[in-house]
């Protein structure tokens, strides 16, 4: 296998654009679905990072979200509903070096796969999570989603919702994750900031993006809106190492749109990698067989 | 004698089971050949347990039927496993003095065996170590004596067992088996039997079990990641992998459940290593969706299944065969996945080792069917001539092939090289979607009859491969028989039995189920006008596996039966002799 590091440091690669990680297939969205920002806030973020398309894996559940692999031209894994975290984690062990991105939606993430999650974070692979919170599903068209406000009406709640919507910024909180942010399609360059840290953050990093689904969304809640509702946490002078305060500020998903990092954890511990090279390590005996 | 075989039974503190593996540590010692199976009530310790133990100075191949001789060290323990521990006419109980039953009277539901004796073991190991625990190695001692087991051979397994818990507790228990060995000396059977001295095997040999050979396989083969979730009997796989993978450089995942143990597999395969997991029912019908994924998306991967007694929860602990649909239909779509079957303990080495070339060569999931006995049995088999295997890796594009790389591209195999994330060049989508040539999703039916195609047509092959499938007895024999996984080593005995009678009858096993080898199974067909299936589930699932796919003799029957409830070699000779006995009425009929 050809190690990525060492391709690497035998050619010096010339400074990557958005458009690397473009591939040709033509994305199926809606016109006007927030995954489009999605997917351009995450072409600049890669070719600010810099690592070859080659070196990339990602990982998608199923959804209209969930295609978003499809459109980078990074190796991608378009696998099944509600377990690209898995998936995710069994390559990252595999193949360490490689940098691995994981994306669906807030059904994929926080319903069939919401099971995953805590056991992903309590893991700690060095892993990017960008959940494409719209509070529906699209692909199958319009049904209520575990983030759908309590009351919401879809082809299967037509009487509204009964149930209080998860959270997903306050449970990624609690789970002990190391890197929880939020970013929205309205502001591009806060998305791609925002991406672009999660990524750098060594450790398991999850990132809520509100984008909008403008087929069956609420129309509270589509690009124009999200203009005149966001607040930067940075603006509310908000100190993303307060992890507690951070849960304070999480509270409030559904009522107020925060944008920016909730909280990095400023010492983060071993990645789960990490941990596996040690023990590898220290068992490593030359010459050992199977048999 | 030249093969022998007891029973136990006692409560889950009685150390029954530990007698039995002191039995045949030490025959593995003496160079006997055994099998050792452990039962017990359910998956928690401290309900009832047995084990039976099969000695003998050649080769065995299944666990063995009637007992030649039963210990009882409680009546209602002993009668819970039922058929387990069948007695008969040739049986010699031997019984706890304490439980006050007459041999007159024993509760063996009208059995009078060859002859009952009721020993006080309680009590001799009372006085003899202090503590009633030390009443197995009474029964050692007592078996040792009467039997001719090889005394030295247990005592300096005794020896070794208790070296760690000191001076005074070693003291005790070897004076336990005194105390057996003495009282059996003092007391003659009223028939005495004694194994014949061993007849050690030219190579060396080894005690091991299904499991651990299962493990030992895929790192040979060349797994480097296991992903998996605990579950009875299959849970050895992984813990024996936890031991030694990560000296390999590879990793394992103790996953949240089933779903993320198989999705974890899947993904390191697309990373590039070989990967498995391995479960028992309920978790195989979690994977189901994940083993889907693998064969659209044609990622080599290693699932074993070690069949318990099911639907659900089922049995546990329980031998049974009826995972076969299953594994081959369970996950939707138009799609085949091999299915592979080990028949004895060693074999699941080399089933294991096929199992992984099969994937990475077809880029497959593969499905292992091993069984709980197999799993879980301990056996005396040749150690493992590593360089008697060969390992097959997958084909990565290389060179030209990475230019204009097309992940699914359509050869005359149906086989395309496979890339991974780290390879530059080999960049493609992955997907449970359909697609095309080049990964893109795709809606277009004739693009996915098109695929369809491929990933069936990739298996013809397997059609020939006759080397998965043990033939044996007279070629041109009118009746046959067929069976599977531990099964067939049963049937293996009948056959044998049979033809030392006279009866010529030919057995085919199958080590490949799926693809149904249609070639195979027509050749066997030939001539035959008689053939029963011997496998353990209730519907016969392999009976009516081959049905769907071959033409069958004319009486095309089933011995089958659910989990837990055994199949004697005695059973299958009697069908045997039913079989030839319609056949010459039918020809006096012609
Ligand atoms: C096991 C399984 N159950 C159900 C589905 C159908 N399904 C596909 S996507 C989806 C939900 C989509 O919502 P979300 O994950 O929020 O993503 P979005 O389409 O909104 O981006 C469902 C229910 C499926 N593909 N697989
Ligand atoms: S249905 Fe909604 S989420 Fe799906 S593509 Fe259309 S706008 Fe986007």
């Amino acid at each position: 296998m050809i190690s990525p590091s060492e391709d690497a440091a035998a050619c010096p690669a010339p400074a990557l654009t958005a458009k690397d990680f473009r591939s040709d297939l033509k994305p199926i969205w809606c016109p006007g679905c927030g995954d489009y920002g999605v997917v351009t806030a995450l072409y600049r973020a890669l070719a600010a990072i810099g690592r070859p398309a080659h070196e990339i894996a990602f990982v998608s559940g199923i959804g209209c979200s969930s295609r978003i692999p499809g459109y980078t031209t990074a190796y991608g894994f378009n696998s099944v509903h509600g377990r690209a975290l898995p998936i995710a984690q069994g390559i990252k062990m595999a193949n360490p070096e490689l940098l691995v991105l994981v994306a669906g939606g807030d059904g994929d993430g926080f319903s069939i796969g919401g099971g995953h999650v805590p056991h992903a974070i309590r893991r700690n692979p060095d892993l990017t999570y960008l959940v494409m919170d719209n509070q529906i599903y699209g692909l199958t068209k319009g049904q209520v989603s575990p983030t759908s406000a309590r009351g919401t009406q879809s082809p299967t709640s037509v009487y509204g919702s009964m149930e209080e919507p998860v959270n997903p910024l306050l449970y990624v909180l609690a789970y002990g994750a190391g890197f929880v942010a939020q970013g929205v399609p309205a502001d591009m360059d806060g998305l791609t900031k925002i991406i672009e840290e999660a990524i750098r953050y060594p450790g398991f990093s999850f990132v809520n993006i509100q984008s909008p689904c403008i087929s069956f969304g609420s129309p509270d809640n589509q690009i124009k809106n999200q203009k005149a509702k966001l607040r930067k946490l940075s603006d509310l002078g908000h100190d993303p190492t307060n992890r507690l305060r951070a849960m304070e500020l999480a509270q409030d998903y559904g009522r107020e749109l925060y944008t920016g990092v909730f909280y990095r954890n400023p010492n983060p511990p071993p990645t789960y990698e990490r941990r596996i090279a040690e023990l590898q390590g220290r068992l490593a005996a030359p010459g050992a067989t199977g048999a | 004698m030249h093969d022998f075989i007891v029973g136990m039974a006692g409560s889950g503190g009685d150390g029954i089971v530990s007698a039995g593996e002191s039995l045949i540590g030490a025959a593995l010692a003496e160079g006997y050949y055994g099998i050792l199976t452990k039962s017990f009530g359910s998956q928690i310790r401290g309900g009832e347990s047995s084990c039976r133990l099969r000695l003998a100075t050649q080769p065995v191949l299944n666990p063995g039927g009637t007992l030649d001789v039963a210990v009882v060290l409680n009546w209602e323990d002993f009668r819970r496993f039922g058929g387990e521990l069948p007695v008969d006419a040739r049986t010699l109980v031997i019984y706890e003095a304490k439980t006050k039953v007459e041999p007159t009277a024993l509760p063996l539901g009208g059995v009078t065996p060859a002859a009952a004796v009721a020993v006080p073991m309680e009590q001799m190991a009372l006085q003899s170590a202090g503590a009633q625990l030390a009443k197995n190695n009474v029964v050692l001692g007592l078996l040792a004596a009467w039997f001719g087991l090889p005394r030295e051979r247990i005592l300096a397994g005794i020896r070794k067992k208790f070296a760690r818990k000191g001076e005074a507790v070693l003291a005790g228990n070897e004076r336990a088996f005194a105390a057996g060995f003495e009282y059996a000396e003092r007391t003659p059977l009223p028939a005495a039997r004694r194994l014949a001295p061993a007849v050690p095997a030219a190579g060396p040999m080894q005690l091991t079990d299904g499991n651990e050979l299962c493990a030992r396989a895929a790192l040979f083969a060349g797994c480097r990641f296991f992903g998996g979730y605990p579950i009875t009997p299959a849970t050895e796989i992984m813990q024996h992998l936890q031991r030694d993978i990560w000296k390999h450089g590879g990793s394992l995942l103790q996953a949240e459940d089933e779903i993320a143990g198989v999705g974890a597999a899947v993904g390191a395969s697309f990373a590039g290593k070989k990967a498995m997991t391995a479960t028992s029912g309920p978790g195989f019908s979690l994977k189901a969706e994940m083993l889907g994924l693998a064969s659209v998306a044609e990622l080599p991967l290693v699932c074993v299944d070690v069949q318990r007694g099911g639907p659900s929860t089922g049995m546990p602990t329980k031998r049974e065969q009826s995972d076969l649909f299953a594994a081959v239909f369970s996950a939707h779509g138009d799609t085949v996945r091999p299915v592979l079957a080990p028949t004895t303990v060693a074999d699941t080495f080399e089933v294991t080792v096929e199992a992984f070339n099969l994937a990475e060569e077809y880029q497959t999931p593969v499905i292992v069917l091993s069984d709980q006995e197999l799993a879980q049995r301990k056996e005396i088999v040749p150690a493992i001539d590593p360089a008697r295997f060969r390992v097959v890796d997958r084909r990565v594009p290389a060179g030209e092939e990475l230019k204009d790389y097309r992940r699914f591209r359509f050869t005359d195999t149906g086989v395309s090289p496979l890339s991974h994330p780290g390879l530059p060049g080999g960049n493609y989508l992955a997907a449970g979607i359909e697609h095309d040539e080049s990964g893109a999703p795709t809606a277009n039916g004739e693009m996915h009859a098109r695929m369809n195609d491929k990933r069936l047509h990739k298996f013809a092959p397997l059609q020939e491969r006759r080397d998965l499938f043990v033939l044996e007895g007279e070629p041109d024999a009118a009746i046959g028989l067929i069976s599977w996984g531990s099964v067939a080593g049963i049937a293996l005995e009948a056959l044998r039995q049979a033809r030392a009678e006279g009866i010529e009858i030919k057995l085919l096993v199958p080590k490949l189920l799926y693809p149904v080898a249609v070639p195979v199974y027509r050749d066997f067909f030939a001539g035959l006008d008689r053939c029963y299936v011997v496998e353990q589930s209730h519907q016969g699932q392999l009976h009516r596996l081959i049905r769907m796919w071959a033409d069958v003799p004319p009486e095309f029957g089933v011995l089958a039966k659910s989990g837990a409830n055994p199949i004697s070699p005695e059973e299958i000779v009697a069908q045997i002799r039913a079989m030839t006995r319609a056949r010459a009425a039918a020809v006096r009929r012609h």
